[in-house]
Parts: C-alpha cells; structure tokens; sequence
C-alpha cells in the first residue's frame, strides 16, 4: 500500500479487501456493491495500479459473484473495461459484462474509443474460445456510432468474420446483434456489405440462426426502404415462409404483418401475389404453435389488402381454423377475429363473421367463449346492437348458466362492459333477471362477483336506476330462510352502498340492515355489525353540506349506535367483537 | 392487524410462517382445544366437509366455494395433512382460523393426524424439507393430540360426525365421552375405530382390510343412530368420485374434500351444508385449476437454499 495515505482512509479499503476475500458469498457480494466507492476514494491512479489487479485475481469466484462484478464495473466508468468477463462461461456474466462495456463505450471520445475500444473488439472477435466472441457481437452497435469511417469499415469486416464463423453459437449471436447494428449503418453500405451476410444467415443449415434473420430482414428494410428490399431479398423471405423447421415458419408467423409492411408497402402485386398465399399456407400449418401465431396476424395483414380478397382467399382458411383442433389457435383466433368486422363492414360481417362468432360461442373451451366475449364491441360498431343482440345473446345467457363456476364468475365480470354497449333498456329486459339470479347461486364466488357486479352496474346507469331496480331485489334476497344467501343480500347491499347517495343508504340500506339485527344465525349479526360500520363510513364521505351530514348524525345517533350498543351485548362472542370493533370505528 | 390475522393472510397465499410463530400458535390451539368434549357440540348450520390431505389450492377453492370463514360455519371431519404438497399450510391455515374463531371452525381427529402416519405419508418430510427440522412437526403433532374425536351438530335428532366410523366398543355415545383422547392414535380399542372404521354392504361386524378399525353394516348404523337419538352420521376417510355418498338410507354419508384426490385420481370434492332445520345440501366442486396450483417442481430446490 502507499504511505502516504492516512491511515484511517486505508481502514475502510482494508475491510474491503477482506470482505472480498470472504469466505461467506454474501458479505463478498456486499463488498463488491461498494466497489465503487472504493474506486472514488483510491482515485483513477490506484485504482488502476492496484484495485484492478486485485480483482483479476478474484475472477476464479461463484459465478454469481462474478455478475455482480461485471455488473459494478460498468460504473467505473474511466477507471477500467471488463473485457477479462466477456470470456466467461457463464452466459449471465458474460451478458452484465458486456452491457458494462457498452456503459463504458458510451462515454468515449471517437480519440478515446479509437485506440482503447477498437483493440479490445479485435482482440475478442480474434480470439479462439467462442464465448469471447459471443460476447463482441453485443459491443458492435455502440462502438460502431463512435468511431470514423476507416474504423467503421474494419468493424464491418470484423463483423463479417464473425457471421462466418464455424461455431452455430457464434453465427446465433452474430445474427441476434445484426439487427441492432443495422440501423447505424449507411445505405448503400447496408446493400454491398450486410445483404450479403444477411443472405448467408438465411441459408444456414441451423435453424435457430435462420429463424433470427426474420427481425435483420425487417432492420435492413427499415434502411433501404420496401422497394429496395423487395428487389433484393423477396426472393429469399419467400424460403423462409415454406422453410422446413416450424420454428423458422413460426418467427415468420409471428412477424407476418411487419413483414409484409415491411417489404411489400404500396406493392398491390407483391402482397396478392407473395404474401396472401404464404398466409393462406400458413393458416394451414402442421404445427399448431405456427397456426396460433398466424392466427394473431390476420386482422393487422387483412387492413394491407382489399375486403374482396379478404373473403376470396383468406376467409376459408379462417374458418378452418374455428374448428381447429387446437384449442390454443382458437382462443388466439377469438381474440383478434372481430378485428376483421370493421375491414369487411356489415353485410359481409353478418354473413361471414357472425356465424363464426356463434360457433366460437360455443366452444368448450372457455377461454375461447370468454375471449370472443371481450371483443364484442369492435362488432357492435359494425352491425349494430339490435343484430348483436339478436344472433349472441342466446349464447351469451348459455354461458352465464354454464354448470362450470368458473366460467360463470368469468362472465360476470364482462356484464358491466355488456351492460354499457347494450344500453339500460336491452339490459333490463334481457340481462337483469340474470344478474339477480347470481345472488342465489350456490358457489359463495359467484355470489360474491354478483355483488360486486350490482356495484358496477349502478356505476353504469346510475343511482336512479339501481334504487328502482336492483334494491328492491336485493332486500327480498334478504328474506331467503338459507343463512347463506341473507348473508349474500346484506353483502350486496353493503357493496351497493358505495355507489348510492346518502339519502338511500339513510332510507334504504340502514333500515335493511336494522331489520336483520335480530336474526337467529349469529354470522348474520356479525355481518350485520361489520356492515355497519362501512356503510356508516361511506355516508360521512359523501355527506356534501350540512344537511347531509346532519341526516348522517341523526342516523349514527338513532339507529346505527343503538344497534350496535345491542349486538355488543350478544351471546355470541364474534358478533360482540365485531360490534364492538364498529363501534369504535364510527366513534 | 394482529399477528393472528397476518398469520392468516400469510398462510392464505400458501406461504409459510415462521417457526417460532408455529409453536406460538399450536400452543394457543391446544389450550383452546384442551377445553372441548369428545365429542364436541356444534350449532347449525354449518357447513362439513371431509379429508383435505394437503391440497391446499383445493382447500381455497373449497372456501370460495362455501364461503370465507368466519361468514360460513365449517367442521372438518380431519385427515388435513399427508399425500398433498401442501401439508403444513393446509393445516396451519384451518388451525389459525381455529384460534381466531373458535365458534365458527371446529376441527376433529383423522386418523392421518398421529405420529406414527405422518412420518410415513409425507407430512414429516414436509415439515423437514420447509424448515430443515422436525420441530414443526413435533408441535403440530403435539396439537393433534387435542384434537375432538368427534362432533354432534344439532342436538337430538341431529347428526354425528367422525372420521371414521363406529366401533363394536361403543354403543352410545356416552361411551366415547369416556376415552382419554389426549394421545398417539392407539392400534385398537375404541378411539382408534372412531378413527379408521369403514361402513360396508354386510352385517353386524367385519374385518377391516386397513388394518385398523372394522367394517360396519346397516344394521349397525341404524341401530346406533336410533339409541343415540341422531338422525345421521357423518364421516369421510373414504374416497367417492361423485363427492359423497349417502348409504344405509341416508342414515350416514361419505364426505370427501380432496378433488382429484393426490393430484390424479379424476374425482369431484363436495361439502355438506347442514342447515337450521337440519336440511341437508350437498356442494360438488372441482380442483382448482393446474395454473393456479404453483406444483413444485420435481426436483426439490437444493438444501443450501432453505
């Protein structure tokens, strides 16, 4: 150590070092968090001569260590690059080391990144063990933006080696950060020097590779433009669509619409004539994962073309698909097929839509059913609520009634969204009953969403519509001689209460509440008391003037106490804990 | 908040408590357990329900079901523990609930809830592999000691319950008010064939493939609920398919509340709910979706990780 540091400054570096040899990993993991600090407090200069050092000798450690080392290093940022890391086996250690070095490349001078950074991107692109130069593909992109045009061109070519390399994981990672680097590159650089690369990558005999050059296809258009690209490289995508791996057909699947925005933008004959059999191809897939995928697609590429070809050759394969034997591909169809009612308007959507629809309505897998559900209103917009209504309601009420709990407590939670496309009028002559009919189901969930479906409801058509409606209903439910279902109409109501004025929750819900202080069950009278004490803390929010909250005293003084002050002498011991737990919370 | 009721919520999300809060509350439990009968008197309604075995997520789902407690009166018919991944949390969670609402949960022996079952059906390796030793274990054991060995719901005329059955010991009930309960599940004798009996399509008294207890036939059922004065008896320990099973007629049924019993065996759960007038409903319920389950993985997580 240097003399001439004091030394209290050298105790804290001397914990330190002994921390970092530690035999405990996580006082070492502590030790190194504090690296930075250390760095600060030694200077440039030391840290340089002996921190550095130091930590070569500790790269041996768990691989855990050695991520949060990577990781602290990066903001050193003059002090030091972690280039030894980016040969590491582990690919987590290799990933933070690689993102320090990017932190540190970013704060280069094009002087500073010339005759640092270049050296140490040669060194590893040359190097022998494949991991270094998995890990250089990763430091191209910002390095790149940094240095002139002679270097520029050197880090093109270095590239290349690495797209050419014999190792199937350096040729994946090349592949992966060519996307990223694209972008930096010039035009007519991006034609003579990346095409080609790109055109190796797609022919690899790896699919894992080929299936990357799906998002390097749409980079490099994102440069040269559609049109360029079409020239150039349609030839090879149209490969890539019928390629013999699923995973490679899949990549494709799943950037279907980019891909076609991409490449054939304001090219009617490119997108008739390439792209529209590929889908259609697609559609048909063995595999169902690629089937699920393109499934997804459908809407966003349809709006590319003109509804004539939608029906003429996409439609078939569509409605194949509703009756795939997946039930994945038809939950992914249901959530994106009423995107397809705008693009063929009304009457194409009753004849072609609607049947599907009702067909998918009926699919015994729920998730299929929920998901059509969900997406109803992009329809509604198109054909309008009395044809919805007409053709799905029958459906919609099957499910509501379905003998699986889940699927009932699923469709409760879409009713208030139903409720607000349909209109009160079309939901009270055809949906109330039902909505009332949950508050005796026999599952305790479903009870419960009923509730909170009322409370919703309310928030949909109002106050006004609730006390005419739903209030009076949920009292009656108040009489039922099953303990259960009481306990249900006080929760309902108590739930309610947060929706309504303070007028009916003064005449209406309290006297409710009251006229149930009395009942033979105990776990109603504790429910009662515990309702209370909500219901009362709500009408004090709302209270607005003086009148209110002098209607809200008078009620807490005349009733709400005396009740409570009853229940709180009770034989049972929960409901005198839950009266008395009311009672202090009203005050 | 008390801790109780962090307790609580903690165990609801099917996570574990400390150990030291785990003695604090078996402790609590048999001191409140140590108070009730034999056979301990319970009020209607109230909802019963039978062997849990440690699915948890099934126990949930058993909640939404029939509602949350303290809302809902429940009595388990025992066999918490054992075959399920989730003994102790199962478990926990029920006795918890005991402490926070004596009257609302009543809790009695199975026959799973001894020392010598727990080593060999899972609940032991679970409480060493969630702790690294067996101190949990030993406490939820000492509880088990406590624990009613029966429950009378409704008076005169009501319903009987008990994990396993009847025993040739025991004509009234009176008799089972004897027994020192406070220990291990003996091999013979009366309390045991409480614990392990099975009814069975015979007469008089049968050898019980088990092992332990015996096979009783309808006559044996009809006679006892008519010098005891009940109307029916309630117990589990067997698996149905269908959920219950009402034989002998309806003088005793099978209660089971395990859904696809040990993940696998494709049968339905159900929950009786006997109401003021000694009504009878039946729930049926499913196990909880596969998602929600969070199935450990095959491979337990390496010792230096717990």
């Amino acid at each position: 150590m240097d003399t001439s540091i004091p030394n209290e400054e050298l105790y804290p570096i001397a914990v330190l070092i002994d921390e970092l040899k530690h035999e405990d990993v996580t006082l070492r993991l502590n030790a190194i968090h504090r690296l930075s600090t250390i760095a600060l407090a030694l200077g440039p200069e030391r840290t340089r001569t002996e921190l550095i050092p130091f930590l070569e000798d500790s790269i041996d450690d768990e691989d855990e260590v050695l991520t949060v080392l990577a990781e602290e290093l990066g903001k050193f940022v003059p002090y030091v690059g972690g280039e030894t890391f980016a040969g590491v086996e582990e690919l987590l250690v290799r990933e933070k080391a690689v993102e320090s070095l990017n932190t540190v490349c970013a704060e280069m001078s094009q002087e500073q990144a010339e005759e640092h950074f270049m050296p140490l991107i040669r060194r590893l692109t040359t190097a022998e063990w494949f991991t270094n130069k998995v890990s250089v593909t990763g430091l191209y992109a910002v390095v790149y933006e940094k240095v002139g045009e002679e270097k520029k061109a050197e880090l093109r070519q270095l590239y290349g080696q690495l797209v050419y390399d014999d190792a199937p994981m350096v040729r994946r990672a090349a592949a992966t950060h060519l996307t990223g680097l694209v972008p930096h590159i010039e035009r007519e650089v991006v034609v003579t020097e990346i095409v080609p690369l790109f055109m190796f990558l797609a022919q690899d005999d790896q699919d894992s590779v080929r299936l990357l050059t799906v998002d390097i296809l749409i980079a490099i258009a994102g440069v040269l433009g559609a049109e360029r690209v079409r020239e150039q490289l349609f030839g090879q995508l149209k490969k890539l669509f019928s390629d013999k791996s699923w995973r490679v057909r899949y990549m494709v699947a799943d950037h279907f619409e980019a891909l076609a925005v991409a490449v054939a933008a304001g090219d009617e004959a490119v997108l008739m004539e390439g792209f529209v059999p590929a889908l259609v191809k697609l559609l048909k897939d063995s595999e169902a994962e690629v089937r699920t995928v393109i499934a997804k697609q459908i809407p966003g590429f349809c709006q590319l073309i003109d509804a004539e070809t939608v029906i003429q050759e996409i439609m078939p394969g569509v409605e194949e698909l509703v009756n795939d034997q997946s039930q994945h591909v038809r939950a992914a169809l249901a959530t994106k097929i009423s995107g397809l009612a705008p693009i063929l308007g009304k009457e194409e959507t009753i004849n072609y839509l609607l049947p599907m629809f009702l067909l998918m309505l009926k699919d015994e897998f729920p998730e299929v059913r929920l998901n059509i559900i969900c997406k109803l209103e992009q329809v509604n917009q198109v054909i309008g609520i009395d044809l919805l209504s007409q053709s799905l309601l029958p459906a919609i009420t099957q499910l509501a009634q379905d003998k699986q709990w889940r699927v009932r407590l699923a469709i409760i939670e879409y009713i208030p969204l139903l409720a607000s496309q349909l209109g009160v009028e079309f939901f009270d002559t055809k949906l109330r009953d039902l909505c009332m009919e949950w508050l005796r189901d026999s599952v305790y969930s479903i009870r419960e969403a009923a509730s909170e479906n009322l409370r919703n409801l309310t928030k949909v058509f109002g106050v006004e519509w609730a006390q005419a409606t739903i209030i009076p209903k949920v009292m009656e439910a108040g009489e039922n001689p099953n303990y259960l279902y009481r306990m249900t109409s006080i929760a309902a109501a108590t739930t309610l209460a947060g929706e309504v004025t303070v007028d009916v929750i003064k005449n209406s819900i309290v006297p409710f509440l009251d006229g149930m202080v009395n009942d033979p069950i105990p776990n109603i009278r504790f429910t009662v008391a515990r309702s209370y004490e909500s219901v009362t803390l709500l009408a004090k929010e709302k209270a607005a003037d003086d009148e209110e909250r002098g209607a809200v005293a008078t009620m807490i003084e005349e009733v709400v106490k005396p009740s409570l002050e009853k229940l709180k002498t009770d034989e049972d011991v929960d409901v005198r804990f839950y009266a008395d737990k009311s009672l202090k919370a009203i005050g | 908040m008390s801790d109780l009721d962090r307790a609580i919520e903690l165990l609801k999300d099917c996570k574990i408590v400390p150990e030291e809060q785990v003695r604090d509350i078996c402790l609590r439990a048999q001191e409140l357990l140590i108070e009730e009968r034999n056979i301990e008197v319970v009020d209607t309604p109230v909802t019963i329900c039978g062997d849990i075995h440690g699915q948890f997520h099934d126990l949930i789902t058993l909640f939404e079901h029939g509602g949350q407690c303290p809302d809902t009166n429940y009595l388990f018919l025992g066999d918490f523990v054992d075959r399920g991944f989730y003994s102790l949390e199962s478990f926990l969670l029920l006795l918890c609930l005991k402490v926070r609402y004596p009257d609302r949960i009543t809790l009695i022996r199975g026959n799973h809830e001894s020392r010598q079952i727990t080593t060999v059906y899972g609940f032991y390796d679970e409480c060493i592999r969630k702790y690294g030793s067996a101190n949990v274990w030993r406490s939820c054991c000492d509880v088990f000691d406590y624990l009613a060995l029966g429950a009378l719901v409704g008076g005169s005329g009501g319903v009987f319950c008990v994990h396993g059955g009847l025993s040739p010991a025991v004509d009234k009930l009176d008799q089972i008010r004897l027994i020192d309960r406070k220990q291990e599940v003996p091999h013979e004798g009366a309390m045991c064939d409480l614990l392990w009996s099975d009814p069975d399509d015979i007469e008089g008294w049968g050898v019980s493939p088990r092992g332990a207890g015996y096979l009783f036939g309808g006559d044996k059922v009809k006679e006892f609920n008519h010098e005891n004065d009940i109307s029916l008896i309630a117990r589990a320990h067997q698996l149905v398919m269908e959920g219950y099973k009402e034989m002998f007629d309806g003088e005793i049924v099978t209660v089971w509340s395990a859904p696809n019993y040990c993940y696998r065996c494709g049968n339905v759960a159900a929950i009786l709910t006997i109401d003021d007038g000694l009504g009878r409903t039946y729930e049926i319920f499913e196990a909880a979706p596969q998602e929600s389950k969070g199935m450990p993985a095959k491979k337990p997580a390496a010792d230096y990780f717990l």
